[in-house]
């Protein structure tokens, strides 16, 4: 109990962290550090299958999908950039 | 809706709820009190019955082994869903790795290219093990294949985009996806051929506690881990493929992130 008490507040500390951190790619970050509280609590709770599985899943592919997909939407906003008559930039939303 | 009354609704909102949720935390079990009969139930006699030491795997491939197929369609579908719309603009045939345009070719430190080399191939090898020591220890088929993929991503880190599809090769985890999903299912039919009801266990249990014990569950687990591997990784392909645009021709040097 004296283990499991800090990683439960550690799970809620950095699920606040998500709700709270408004960028993007930190809330990517979050999510995986997230991931590594949860599968540690996982490990406490001598559940090492749900620990292996959240670790891989939770905190390694879902937040490397969610990179992967700011990383597109980044590439289009780039390349729509649109040339105005004036010579300005402007990027197409 | 103004800030001030969001948040006015939201404090009405907890001052309903929360006598319910007191409620609840008065009246809860106590730490590891359950009072669930069919977890204990496993844990005494499946040792017996299907001679395995990890009785979520006796659970997954034998007594629901069923729900598991049907898991494991669920898992086709999805990924064979997310591939059908990713690579719909790509075709079926191209599967050369591609450049996104525009973005800088950051040099990888030698020591972020060993650590990777290192940390893969360990990552990879534990997965192996997790999913060969289904029936023994913690893990199984779905664990080891999440492992695998993430021992993958290690490679992608260290090799980069081009380095790592020569490494994954896209064909064959369609074949793993694809062939795992078909090994449970025809272990089902396997049952049905030999006169049993569909999944039945025909094969010898083996020695308790034992690596290859657990008889048909083997092949299942095998097919799972298979099938979670090719899956993950598919979808790893489909979607990093997807931010990236054919090479124009005669610009083809460097790696990208």
């Amino acid at each position: 109990m004296s283990l499991l008490l800090p990683l439960l507040l550690l799970v809620a500390i950095t699920g606040t962290a998500i709700v709270f951190s408004r960028v993007p790619r930190r809330q990517v970050v979050a999510i995986a550090a997230n991931g590594i509280a949860l599968s540690l609590l996982f490990m406490a709770f001598q559940a090492p299958d749900v620990a292996f599985a959240e670790l891989a899943a939770g905190s390694a592919v879902t937040p490397l999908l969610f990179l992967v997909v700011l990383a597109s939407v980044r590439t289009d906003l780039t390349t729509e950039r649109v040339e105005r008559p004036d010579g300005e930039e402007d990027a197409a939303s | 809706m103004s800030p001030r009354l969001r948040r006015l609704l939201f404090l009405a909102c907890c001052a309903l709820v929360l006598p319910a949720v007191l409620h609840v935390a008065a009246h809860m079990p106590r730490f590891g009190d359950h009072s669930m009969p069919y977890g204990d139930l496993i844990n005494a006699v499946a040792l017996a019955e299907r001679h395995t030491t990890n009785m979520v795997s006796a659970i997954n491939f034998d007594y629901r082994g069923f729900d598991t197929l049907g898991e494991e369609m669920m898992l086709l579908c999805a990924v064979g869903g997310a591939t059908v719309l990713l690579r719909g603009s790509r075709g079926e045939t191209e599967s050369e790795p591609q450049r996104v345009p525009g973005r800088p070719i950051i040099a990888r430190a030698d020591s972020t290219v060993l650590a990777s080399r290192l940390f893969g191939a360990v990552v990879i090898l534990f997965g192996l093990y997790v999913v060969l020591h289904a029936m023994t220890t913690p893990g199984g088929g779905f664990q080891g294949g999440a492992i695998i993929a993430s021992g993958l991503l290690c490679v992608f880190l260290g090799e980069g985009y081009p380095g790592w599809r020569r490494v994954a090769p896209s064909e064959l985890f369609d074949a793993l996806e694809g062939g795992g999903a078909a090994l449970y299912a025809l272990c089902g039919f396997a049952s049905l051929v030999m006169g049993l009801p569909f999944l039945q266990n025909m094969l010898p249990f083996g020695q308790k506690g034992d690596l290859f014990s657990g008889g048909l569950m083997q092949f299942e687990n095998a097919g799972v881990g298979a099938a979670v591997t090719g899956g993950f990784v598919i979808l790893l392909i489909e979607f990093l493929e997807e931010t990236r645009e054919p090479v124009p021709d005669g610009d083809e040097e460097g790696d990208d992130p």
